[in-house]
């Protein structure tokens, strides 16, 4: 009896002491194998200056690096440079220190002389480097691992805008950042990223493959930066447009990442025991944007209207396919994932589903029934999805919607033209949101043209003003001349749906953008 | 006959080049252009009339035309605004799955039709008959596309027999990619064998009427050895030419089949071409594709001509 | 998708007991009226006008009622075959497709047969301008029909009537070859040749004798196109290039349930058999119409 016991008890023991060891061997990342992701679509260009396309983004992230990059709360932590900058008592001048010992692809020396180039190239094509250089009097060397640049007057934007993922400044050798104009794109790519380009065969696969002499920085990996690994040898990006297809083929094993997939796939995912559904938490939060130059738009009164009318929490609902994990009600410019600029005021005029409101607004415009031109697509699921219900939730107070549904080329080219729509819709990513003066809705040279003083003024401020505090305070200000003036109509955050195969390691669920590096294969 | 031949060759010409001017015109008149696309959705105005600039795009169109043309008699398709390539090389890359569709889906149709009609036909009025020229019938009627969606839902979805989607390149796996093919080449071939099977049909009949063959009966011969040693082989001549112009019309339909099921040929290039409004590869594809239709064309009349000797006397 | 055989044999010039064929008109007319394709296929074409028409009331529901928090419900009493993604109940939109599938069809039957008529009698006629014609339509027959009207669409933008002008666009060489085959043959008969000796305007002649002995191949034909057009929009808009995407259509209505075909297959499914069923009748009648009106070409 007491045999039996002890034996029991040992073999209990046993299992225990397996069960806590496997997980332990589990956790060392191994070395090896080809990681295949499935995206979206295929990039116009893999020269990260020249477009703000997203799949650029991640993509280039992979084979660049900038000077700065993000931590996991969206904050500037050095890359390239060493450490912060230091700056000038009077806040003009900011010294950069480089990392020594950075191998190019093409095993040069990354020094000064690749970097003022490649900023300068950045500066004048990109969307948050022209800003930023408007500013900048001077930009140079000052010997071969430190860098200088002078303002012309004092900026809180300088590190953020060189440490923004999308469009960003990255580092190319001095021969190819003088080689290509910057309204051309580049088609050589050397970078100093854990991975490097090995082939390019345009709608059918990029192949890259780990970059031996990379040298990482030495600290954990943090978000978009810190240490990055590249542990897997290869990673094949396949562009897969049809969405049921990226599904299909991570369901049989041919794709390791699938993303931007549809939220309908979740369930079906989440059963299936060798593949993990991962949120895309944020996304975009759905916008309407008016046209407030010339049209309808201009009526103060007609846009306030719009804003009273629609229900957004059964429009969130549906484009998110009737699941509640994927959407969020939020009124904020920001996301509840960038605390630093997340406000909460109470009493907004967002989503007050006011029918009577809405009707009354319309009269006091003088609204005739004119037809208003909202354009859409459906290349983007969600954008046609929410103004198709936008458009019947309107229609029930009076308006007349003329919902134009064209291709996104089409809407992207007619959104520049003041005569040629009332309103267009769009969503909102990160990659306007890491700085108050980023955000597009409350641009006045984006679509839509946001022009009005009284928030082109705060702006200003905001893009003087270098206290956080007093910064903070002028967001909060501009929220409420934001829902006051109604120059955009602001739904709720969307949330998106990615795929890994469960044997895929050390993916960082909550970045953004899918980032490859410190992943392994656990096979 | 060489001179009906140079004669036809000759008519071409002209041909091609409407073909050209409408494919230009065309893809020009498309609102949009490619450089807002390849910027990004944050690019400015000012930016992509800088980048247009850079890039030729701002040129008037009678001048675009004119080099359009230039390169196009030299053999150069031009540069692909997207793909970074030339529109000859991005063509090149994704002619095999278009043409292994293509030919996989005429197999189907030929397999399917040619037996089909033949045997309606010498059995004419029996139950094959009516069985066979009803599915010949449904058959033309049901969408290709909506088809494949039911195939899809079906053998992929609900019996997980073949793929939903995807291409596997013949010189990698091929056994992958006659799983891949089964289901397109199968909806895409399904519409034209009953074309091919109704056609076979009449020219079995017509040729069973024909004089010869009564006297093949009276001679005592089983229906058997009717049928296949006289009728088959006379009736065969003109189906031939069908299955030549059946290749032209797969053509076409080789676009939505490949939007269906995510097959990276040339069908999908030229959608994804338009959204982008990457001209050159649209004017490239529509090109290749009218070219390929004459030519076959072409040569049907050629092979007609030279069984039918009336006809080159016109 | 296009029976190129058949159009071979309809674009040879019919012979010459085709002339006298207005005199036949109560046989034929009989003989139509007997023809099971013909009567079959008028009967379910017929039940589609009837639904197109009356689409309003047979509909349960406002076709473009969006009803968000209902998505793809399985087809139950309230929504006999269903919803689509946006609460829209399935049933009625079938129903309202009708009506732009025959609007389309219809219209695109008219110019085409309208247009070639025109084209085909120019061509016919004006030794001057017959190769330029000819020229051109080879060319536009060059395209593959569905490359053709989907670059129209592109350059033209979504909307009813621009897809009719394309589908007309794509589908109008067809026709104006047969006309201008009838006129070349029949240019050269004796009794024409004796009219404009005598010094009838060729216009006269036109719309005596040489359309009258058009009218049945134009008929056969017109009914074909008919059919392809029905299926080209359904195509078009399946493409997201034809009719806007929240105009109920066929084509549209198979497109949004594409991508939810493994939870609702209802979507996509009712809309293609709808156009399946459009499409045996006009295949029926055309059939039906081939073999008698045109007896060369009949089908035993």
């Amino acid at each position: 009896m007491k045999h039996r016991a002890t034996i029991r008890t040992v073999a209990l023991l046993v299992v225990f002491l397996f069960a806590l060891a496997v997980p332990a061997l589990a956790q060392t990342p191994k070395k090896g194998g080809v990681l295949r992701v499935g995206m979206l679509g295929e990039p116009p260009a893999l020269d990260a200056h020249w477009t703000t396309a997203s799949i650029t983004e991640t993509l280039t992230n992979h084979l660049y690096e900038g000077l700065y990059s993000l931590d996991e709360n969206y904050r500037p932590i050095p890359m390239l440079a060493e450490g912060m900058p230091t700056v000038s008592p009077d806040g003009l001048t900011y010294t950069f220190k480089l990392r020594r010992g950075i191998k190019f692809h093409n095993g040069k020396e990354m020094t000064s002389e690749d970097v003022v180039p490649s900023i300068k190239r950045w500066s004048q094509q990109s969307i948050r480097g022209k800003p930023l250089f408007a500013l900048v009097e001077d930009f140079r060397a000052v010997d071969k691992y430190t860098v200088e640049m002078k303002l012309k007057q004092k900026s809180p934007i300088v590190v953020i805008s060189l440490a923004v993922p999308g469009n960003f400044g990255a580092i190319y050798p001095k021969e190819i950042a003088e080689k290509f104009a910057p309204q051309i794109k580049a088609t050589e790519y050397i970078g100093t990223g854990p991975f490097k380009l090995a082939e390019w065969k345009p709608d059918q696969y990029i192949r890259m493959v780990r970059f031996d002499d990379y040298k990482p920085v030495s600290e954990r990996p943090r978000g978009y930066g810190g240490g990055k690994t590249a542990y897997v040898d290869e990673v094949r990006w396949i562009p897969v447009p049809d969405v049921a297809t990226r599904v299909a083929q991570m369901e049989t094993g041919e794709m390791d990442i699938v993303d931007d997939i549809n939220i309908e796939a979740y369930d079906r995912l989440k059963r299936n025991p060798n593949v993990r559904p991962v949120l895309i938490k944020p996304y975009y939060w759905l916008v309407a944007v008016f046209n407030k130059k010339e049209g309808l738009g201009t009526n103060q009164k007609i846009r306030q209207a719009w804003q009273a009318a629609i229900d957004i929490e059964p429009i969130m609902k549906n484009v998110a396919g009737g699941r509640p994990e994927f959407y969020r009600m939020d009124y904020n410019l920001s996301v509840a994932e960038l605390p630093e600029w997340h406000v909460k005021i109470p009493g907004l005029p967002w989503n007050e589903r006011n029918k009577e409101k809405a009707k009354r607004l319309l009269q006091e415009a003088g609204y005739k029934g004119e037809p208003f031109r909202f354009m859409t697509t459906q290349e983007y699921k969600w954008m046609y999805d929410f103004a198709l219900i936008t458009k019947q939730q309107l229609e029930d107070v009076g308006f007349n919607i003329d919902l134009q549904v064209v291709d996104w080329a089409t809407l992207v080219k007619r959104r520049n033209n003041p005569k040629e729509y009332d309103a267009f819709t769009t969503g909102i990513g990160m990659g306007a949101m890491y700085d108050p003066t980023h955000h597009d809705v409350v641009s006045c040279g984006w679509p839509g043209w946001t022009c009005d003083p009284e928030i082109q003024r705060i702006q200003s401020e905001l893009a003087r003003e270098s206290d956080p505090k007093k910064r903070y305070a002028l967001w909060e200000q501009q929220h409420r001349v934001f829902y006051e003036q109604a120059p955009v109509i602001r739904y709720g955050d969307l949330f998106g749906l990615r795929a890994i195969r469960s044997m895929v390691k050390g993916f960082d669920e909550k970045t953004e953008r899918v980032r490859v590096y410190n992943v392994w294969l656990d096979r | 006959m060489a001179r009906y031949l140079t004669h036809r060759l000759l008519a071409l010409l002209p041909v091609m080049a409407v073909v050209v001017t409408i494919v230009f015109l065309l893809i020009h008149l498309i609102p949009g252009d490619p450089v807002s696309v390849m910027l990004g959705p944050d690019a400015t105005e000012v930016q992509i009339e800088a980048t247009r600039r850079a890039m030729g795009l701002d040129r008037p169109i009678h001048e675009q035309l004119l080099l359009f043309y230039s390169r196009i008699l030299r053999g150069d398709l031009g540069q692909s605004y997207f793909l970074d390539r030339p529109v000859t090389t991005a063509l090149w890359e994704r002619a095999e799955p278009t043409l292994v569709l293509t030919f996989s889906a005429l197999l189907v149709a030929v397999i399917i039709g040619v037996p089909s009609g033949i045997l309606a036909g010498a059995y004419r009025g029996s139950l094959w008959d009516r069985t066979l020229m009803t599915g010949a019938l449904m058959g033309v009627c049901i969408p290709g596309f909506w088809l494949s969606l039911n195939f899809i839902y079906l053998f992929a979805v609900q019996l997980g027999w073949l793929p939903a989607a995807g291409y596997t390149s013949l010189f990698v796996d091929p056994m992958a990619t006659l799983r891949h093919m089964v289901l397109p080449a199968v909806s895409l071939g399904f519409n034209q064998s009953a074309l091919i099977a109704r056609i076979a049909r009449s020219c079995m009949l017509e040729v069973l009427q024909q004089d010869y063959i009564r006297t093949a009966r009276a001679k005592g011969l089983s229906q058997q050895a009717v049928v296949y040693e006289h009728a088959f082989r006379n009736a065969m001549v003109p189906v031939t030419t069908v299955i030549g112009i059946t290749m032209a019309i797969l053509i076409g339909g080789a676009v939505v089949t490949e939007i269906v099921f995510n097959i990276p040929g040339l069908g999908r290039l030229i959608i994804s071409a338009i959204l982008r409004r990457d001209y050159p590869v649209v004017q490239g594809v529509v090109l290749v594709t009218a070219a390929a239709y004459v030519l076959i064309n072409l040569v049907v009349d050629m092979v007609y001509a030279f069984i039918d000797p009336r006809i080159r006397y016109e | 998708m296009s029976d190129m055989m058949q159009e071979r044999s309809q674009n040879q010039p019919p012979d010459a007991t085709a002339a006298t064929a207005r005199n036949r008109r109560p046989r034929w007319m009989r003989r139509l009226l007997r023809h099971p394709n013909v009567v079959f296929g008028s009967l379910i074409f017929l039940g589609l006008l009837l639904v197109a028409l009356f689409a309003d009331t047979l509909s349960t529901h406002k076709p473009t009622r969006l009803f968000p928090a209902n998505r793809l419900t399985a087809p139950s009493v309230q929504n006999y075959l269903g919803t689509d993604e946006f609460g829209r109940d399935v049933y009625s939109l079938v129903l309202h497709g009708s009506r732009v599938s025959l609007i389309v069809g219809g219209v695109t039957m008219l110019l085409t047969s309208l247009g070639g008529v025109v084209i085909g009698l120019a061509a016919g006629y004006s030794r001057r301008l017959d190769p330029v014609i000819m020229r051109f339509m080879d060319g536009l027959m060059a395209f593959p029909a569905i490359l053709l009207a989907i670059a129209l669409m592109a350059a033209r933008g979504p909307g009813v009537w621009n897809v009719i002008v394309a589908l007309s666009i794509v589908y109008m060489p067809r026709t104006a070859m047969l006309i201008r085959s009838t006129v070349l043959s029949l240019r050269e008969l004796d009794y024409v040749q004796a009219a404009r000796a005598l010094g009838r305007r060729d216009l006269t002649l036109a719309y005596r004798h040489i359309l009258p002995n058009c009218m049945g191949p134009l008929l056969v034909q017109g009914t074909f196109i008919f059919a392809y057009a029905v299926l080209a929009e359904a195509i078009l808009g399946f493409l997201g290039v034809g009719v806007p995407p929240y105009v109920p259509s066929w084509g549209n209505v198979i497109a949004s349930g594409k991508n939810t075909i493994r939870e609702a297959y209802w979507v996509s499914f009712f809309p293609g058999a709808a156009l399946t069923l459009a499409g045996l009748s006009l295949n029926l009648l055309g059939d039906g119409l081939r073999d008698t009106l045109d007896p060369r070409l009949r089908v035993q």
